[in-house]
């Protein structure tokens, strides 16, 4: 036997067996890595500059989504609100809370807040939110129940895939135009939802593009 | 056993595997080619040809980079990979709102505003695209009644000079950077200074423009101050036409020619399509050029010039002339005209000027002399402007015996402020009467006539300031300069070519600072600047009694209504005429070998040396030659024979005593024994841009020479001295028949003549073998191209390229075929062969444009060789390409018939493009510095990424791109359709909604982009027309842009006319070509 294998054959079992661990290792890291939601980002709550509470504005004032997001029924990008658009109540309100100093710095000095951006699409990605508020899509779809957050963190893990879902079944999200900016309003049930979606999908002619032209240009 | 088919056998049809091969070209009859190389066929063609596509783009090798060099790099990016690892989470980005909102302003949405660029011949009427306050990108105004919407190539390249890192950005003194602060007491000093000595020894220098507020403002420059002196320079100026006009009409006239009533047109030099074009002239020619039904009501152009121009491309008949003799040929024209209509001023004319000898051929003239007076008062001769006065005096003369005076040439009252030439300044200054010159824009000390030597003169001026959008040769030897704000950051007005008022309306705050000549003449005039100065002189133009509301339309909608200039009252004055031909010199001699005559054309591209730091401009392949970044001496084939010169080889030309070293290159189409090298190129204080492209032409062009000088010699100094990069031959097309054309009296008798062209004739059943994804959405895209309109001017080329964030990409790279340019304008020559009475016919070839863009094929072989699905069909009918899918393998690119995919090999974006290595890495030095990968600069100029469209992805290196038929404008259009329609469900797009970048832009309308599926669209009811053809059908892949042929409108009584337009058919209607040959396997197999 001794003859058939060369002597630097002996260990050879032990390391393949040692390279097999070690790239079930990597593959194992990589899978924990990468396709976790954790790295899709969900859960990302970095620290804000004005420690802003949505729910505060939005569940115990009653405040639009509208009144700061002005343009997302008009514009692709939903803006965020200018400082003048902070300090048209805050000159009256709350005009001395420490909390917004930064607001009121901005306000005197002319230099914006810079806000930590949370959901961010790529570049080549080209996100339109006009046309989904308009057609149904709440904005609870995509951000969650950001009037129930304090601090605002991504819920959803917004892949591609996660888009096509919905451009595939659209009745999933589809709900009455009125309710768009409701973050509460709930269906019933999945049944119902379904039942709603379908309904309106026929109704409004709703056909989400599922070809690549329909984001990427 | 006998053997048979395993079909047959099983009484299925035979399966064909039918294999195409392209036939020989047709040696005998009429050929397109692009370049003498091509036609010629040279092993160095075919080589270039085969290699690879795009044409031998690929190796790194070639590119003089060794194996061991790039392992050296690569080594380095991976240690620098290594640090970079700690950060391959994604970075912290941040959301930055206004601090105060800003009227008007949606974030992610763009606003349009009206405005106008300035122009020697008047404004461009535009709408500005800005997002969130950043222009990016300029159309024509259709509100406007002289335009549609087009544009010229200046007009889309202007945003770019707008973010040129290398503009003015301080005040200079004496060299040495000086605060606004200064100038501005320095300015008030001036002003107390000009007081005092009512203006003596002050001056202003200034480009002709055509502002009324200028104008006002200098009439009170000059009452403040009436001993200080206004001079105007252009040194493509029209001074010697307007002399005409003046000595014919009187003082303030201007001609406008209206080429929609004209039937018959003659240009004698006049580029009116080109680089002497406006908007509206193109636009009214190519109305009339367009075929309706079976092309009845087609003018008719005859261009004589002595090379090729956008306008003699368009001609139906063309007449090489060398540019000295044509004063001649306009006297011979003008004799056959008085002859035939016996009119008494131009028989007085034709009298006094005699022979001017030079023989021409007499049937050509006779017959074009016929076919002028056949159609009085439709007709129209034009002359180049740079031609001398007495030659105007000859040619309007001539249109007055022809009638055309009041119809198709409209005499305009023009009121114009008065000022002297440079010619008087030079006067003026040589008598030291000058002590303080402003210079407002231009460029004089590069620019002026040779013989003036203005910079010397200039240093000799004691103060001279200087208002600049560049620090150039002329800023240098100023006393101060002044950076000049752009168009874009300024208020101001203009007056369209036919006196339209215009706003220029400013998008942004001066980048750096400057001052518009306004701001700088508001101080001297003592009158308030800015928006103030416009409203003021709009009171001139307003006729209604609410000013705001005016004042807001005005502003709106781009123009004042009905502010164009009046009809003169002015007749045409024969008793000048004997005074103006006085002027007439000796006529000059025949040209020879020995008596060369030099032309100094405006450039196509730069114009006169303005925009020499314009990227965009730079790179554009010249509409004619398509030479990039450089200029060159152009001659004929045989001109070049008698010298024994070649392409790229350095020569010195000695004019007048003067002397310049220029590299030539053969053009086909060209006059013998004269030679044309465009001005603009060769400047020596310019930017990173314009360093080092071309040879100054300037420096042979004399004050008496304005045009064109006779009596030069060319010297050889080194054979193939200088590498021309040229584009003419990348993407070659093997004369497959892409362009087909013929007369209008074929093109009755068989209208659907395009159809049935060469392959074309005869295409087998052909079955897809591919099936792609249902066509079904509502709205199919296609587009049509008008080759009968389209001039070839290459507005469409700079229009994409601002739209759709194309970079530039540097003279090295273009000369191994790596342009980037989404949509190109293939140039052909067309000679028929064998032609035993005109040996000369490859020197005297037909032109025919043709642009070319990714045809959207619905059968598209990109897509079926690519191993990653990143070019893919929609449903809508593009073919559409995923950046971030694709790896870069390039099969895409090597199936393309047509050659339109470009393949990014460096970022080019984001590379230093025109860096170059100084020192450092050895075998690198002289590289540029795209050349050393990660060590090299990463990242755009702040000023450059501002001009980007945010609509449109910035494409990084490894990935192929390609004309998207503006997906982003489609994608907006069906967007804000849905938002209008919210739960209505109404989806169907407004009809011809949605345009692209490259048809708002073309001048002539020769681009129609739209829904094919709608019938009442203008592309579909183009698709109808009997000359609609598609390219390479024999292939089945179905494209879905469609071209229309060219039709010509030749007069069959001039010689040479059965040769026009007579390519494709035969005197019986029958396709020229043989019918395809196909080549059939039978599908074998063991029976």
């Amino acid at each position: 036997m001794a003859n058939i294998f060369p002597r630097w054959t002996n260990h050879l079992p032990i390391k393949i067996v040692f390279c097999l661990l070690l790239l079930s290792c990597a593959a194992s890291a990589a899978y924990w890595y990468y396709l976790t939601p954790e790295y899709m980002r969900v859960g990302y709550q970095p620290v804000q500059p004005v420690p802003f509470s949505h729910d505060i504005h939005v569940t115990q004032l009653g405040m639009d989504c509208r009144y700061c997001h002005s343009y997302v029924e008009i514009s692709s990008h939903s803006n965020v609100p200018t400082t003048q658009t902070c300090m048209n109540c805050h000159t009256q309100i709350q005009s001395t809370n420490p909390k917004l100093a930064a607001v009121r710095e901005s306000w005197q000095t002319g230099q914006p807040v810079n806000w930590v951006k949370i959901h961010q699409v790529p570049d080549f990605a080209y996100f339109n939110h006009s046309v989904h508020v308009n057609r149904g899509i709440s904005c609870v779809s995509c951000h969650g129940q950001v009037n129930h957050m304090e601090v605002v963190f991504q819920h959803e893990s917004q892949t591609m895939g996660w888009c096509l879902n919905c451009h595939r079944h659209p009745e999933n999200n589809l709900r009455p135009i009125d309710q768009v900016f409701n973050l509460d309003w709930k269906p019933g049930n999945q049944e119902s939802q379904q039942q709603i979606g379908f309904e309106l999908k026929e109704k409004w002619n709703i056909d989400p593009p599922q070809n690549c032209s329909g984001c990427h240009r | 056993m006998e053997y048979r088919p395993a079909a047959e056998l099983l009484g299925l049809p035979p399966v064909m595997k039918t294999v195409f091969r392209h036939p020989p070209e047709d040696l005998s009859g009429k050929r397109y080619w692009r370049s003498l190389e091509e036609l010629a066929d040279t092993p160095e063609f075919r080589s270039w040809l085969e290699r690879e596509l795009p044409a031998g783009a690929a190796e790194l090798e070639l590119d003089g980079v060794s194996r061991r060099n790039f392992l050296r790099l690569m080594g380095a990016s991976m240690a620098l990979a290594g640090i970079g690892l700690s950060g391959c989470r994604r970075p912290e980005a941040y959301i930055v709102p206004y601090t105060k909102s800003v009227e008007w302003l949606v974030p992610g949405k763009a606003v349009l505003y009206t405005t106008s660029m300035p122009g020697p011949k008047g404004g461009v009427p535009l709408i500005a695209t800005t997002f969130e306050g950043r222009p990016t990108k300029l159309e024509g105004n259709p509100l406007v009644p002289s335009s549609n919407g087009g544009t010229d190539l200046f007009a889309q390249a202007s945003v770019l000079d707008l973010y040129d890192p290398g503009r003015a950005r301080t005040f200079i003194r004496d060299g040495e950077e000086a605060g606004a602060q200064q100038f501005d007491a320095y300015l008030a000093s001036v002003a107390k200074d000009l007081e005092a000595t009512k203006g003596a020894g002050f001056a202003i220098l200034m480009e002709e423009q055509v502002s009324p507020t200028r104008d006002r403002f200098l009439r009170k420059v000059k009452e403040r101050f009436p001993e200080s002196g206004l001079y105007t320079y252009n040194p493509l100026g029209f001074e010697e036409h307007d002399l005409a006009v003046a000595a014919l009409f009187g003082p303030d006239i201007a001609l406008r020619a209206d080429f929609e009533v004209a039937d018959v047109i003659v240009s004698l030099d006049s580029d009116f399509l080109g680089i002497e074009q406006t908007v509206q002239s193109v636009r009214d020619f190519s109305r009339r050029r367009r075929v309706h039904g079976l092309g009845q009501d087609m003018n008719r152009l005859y261009a004589v010039e002595n090379r090729y121009t956008i306008t003699g491309g368009m001609a139906d008949h063309r007449f090489r002339c060398a540019a000295s003799q044509i004063p001649a040929f306009a006297v011979k024209l003008a004799k056959e005209v008085a002859a035939s209509t016996n009119d008494r001023v131009l028989n007085a004319v034709v009298a006094q000027l005699k022979d001017r000898g030079t023989p021409f051929d007499q049937v050509w003239i006779k017959e074009c002399a016929a076919d002028l007076v056949a159609r009085k008062g439709k007709n129209l001769v034009l002359l180049g402007d740079r031609f001398p006065a007495w030659v105007h005096g000859v040619v309007l003369a001539t249109n007055n015996a022809l009638g055309a005076f009041g119809s198709t040439l409209r005499v305009l009252s023009v009121p114009r402020v008065k000022t002297s030439s440079l010619r008087d300044l030079v006067a003026d200054t040589k008598a030291r009467a000058i002590k303080r010159l402003f210079i407002f824009g231009g460029n004089p000390v590069y620019a002026a006539p040779a013989d003036f030597e203005w910079g010397e003169l200039q240093r000799a001026i004691p103060e001279v300031v200087r208002l600049g959008y560049w620090f150039d040769e002329t800023s240098s030897p100023s006393k101060w300069h002044v950076p000049e704000a752009h168009y874009l950051e300024s208020w101001g007005d203009q007056r369209a070519p036919d006196g339209t008022y215009l706003p220029i309306q400013p998008m942004i705050l001066p980048l750096f600072g400057g001052l518009s000549q306004l701001d700088l003449l508001a101080k001297l005039a003592g009158l308030p600047a800015g928006v103030e100065a416009i409203r003021e002189t709009f009171k001139t133009f307003n006729q209604e009694s609410d000013f705001e509301s005016a004042w807001t339309r005005f502003l709106r909608q781009g123009f004042a209504e009905s502010s164009s200039y009046q009809a003169a009252k002015a007749e045409f004055n024969p008793n000048a005429l004997p005074d103006l031909l006085k002027t007439a010199g000796p006529p000059p001699g025949p040209v020879s070998p020995g008596a060369i005559e030099i032309v100094f054309p405006a450039d196509y591209k730069i114009y006169d040396g303005r925009y020499a730091n314009n990227g965009w401009l730079q790179e554009l392949p010249d509409p004619i030659t398509k030479i990039t970044w450089d200029n060159a001496i152009s001659l004929s084939k045989s001109t070049a024979k008698s010298l024994q010169l070649q392409d790229g080889d350095l020569v010195e030309i000695a004019v007048n005593g003067r002397k310049l070293q220029a590299a030539v290159m053969i053009a086909p189409g060209h006059a013998d024994y004269s030679l044309s090298l465009p001005l603009g190129y060769g400047r020596w204080v310019v930017g990173k841009v314009g360093q080092g492209t071309g040879f100054n032409a300037y420096a042979l062009r004399t004050s008496d020479s304005p045009y064109f000088a006779t009596g030069a010699t060319v010297n050889l100094i080194q054979k193939n001295g200088h590498r021309l990069v040229q584009t003419q031959n990348h993407y070659s097309m093997e004369g497959r028949a892409l362009v087909r054309e013929a007369t209008v009296d074929e093109f009755k008798k068989n209208p659907a003549f395009a159809k049935t062209v060469w392959m074309d004739a005869e295409i087998p059943p052909n079955v897809s073998l591919y099936s792609h994804p249902p066509l079904n959405a509502p709205n199919q895209w296609g587009m049509v191209v008008d080759l009968n309109t389209c001039i070839g001017c290459a507005a469409c080329v700079i229009a994409c390229q601002a739209e759709n964030n194309i970079p530039i990409v540097g003279k090295d790279q273009v000369d191994r075929g790596r342009e980037m340019h989404w949509i190109r304008v293939d140039r052909y020559f067309a000679s028929a062969e064998g032609d035993k009475n005109n040996p000369h016919l490859e020197e005297d070839p037909e032109m025919v444009m043709e642009p070319m863009m990714c045809q959207h094929c619905e059968n598209a072989p990109c897509e079926t060789v690519c191993p990653v699905n990143a070019t893919v069909h929609s449903e809508d009918g593009l073919n559409v390409m995923v950046y971030n899918r694709c790896i870069g393998t390039r099969y895409c690119s090597n199936n393309c018939p047509f050659k339109v995919r470009r393949f990014n090999f460096f970022s080019y974006n984001d590379r230093p493009v025109m860096d170059r290595v100084e020192k450092g890495l050895p075998g690198f030095q002289g590289k540029q510095q795209l050349y050393l990968g990660p060590l090299a600069p990463w990242g755009m100029d702040e000023l450059s990424k501002m001009q980007k469209n945010p609509n449109v992805s910035v494409r990084i290196r490894g990935v192929m791109e390609k004309c998207t038929y503006c997906l982003q404008r489609i994608e907006t259009a069906k967007i804000s359709q849905r938002v209008k329609a919210g739960v209505k469900g109404d989806l169907s797009l407004p009809t011809d909604s949605v345009k692209t970048a490259c048809q708002q832009a073309c001048p002539a309308e020769a681009i129609v982009f739209g829904d094919i599926k709608d019938p009442k669209s203008k592309v579909s009811q183009l698709r109808t027309l009997p000359q609609n053809y598609h390219l390479l059908e024999y292939l089945n892949i179905q494209t879905r842009t469609t071209y229309l042929a060219r039709i010509r409108n030749p007069n069959p009584k001039m010689p040479g006319a059965a040769r026009v337009g007579n390519i494709n058919v035969d005197e019986h209607g029958d396709q020229r070509h043989s019918a395809p040959r196909a080549e059939s396997e039978m599908d074998g197999g063991n029976a």
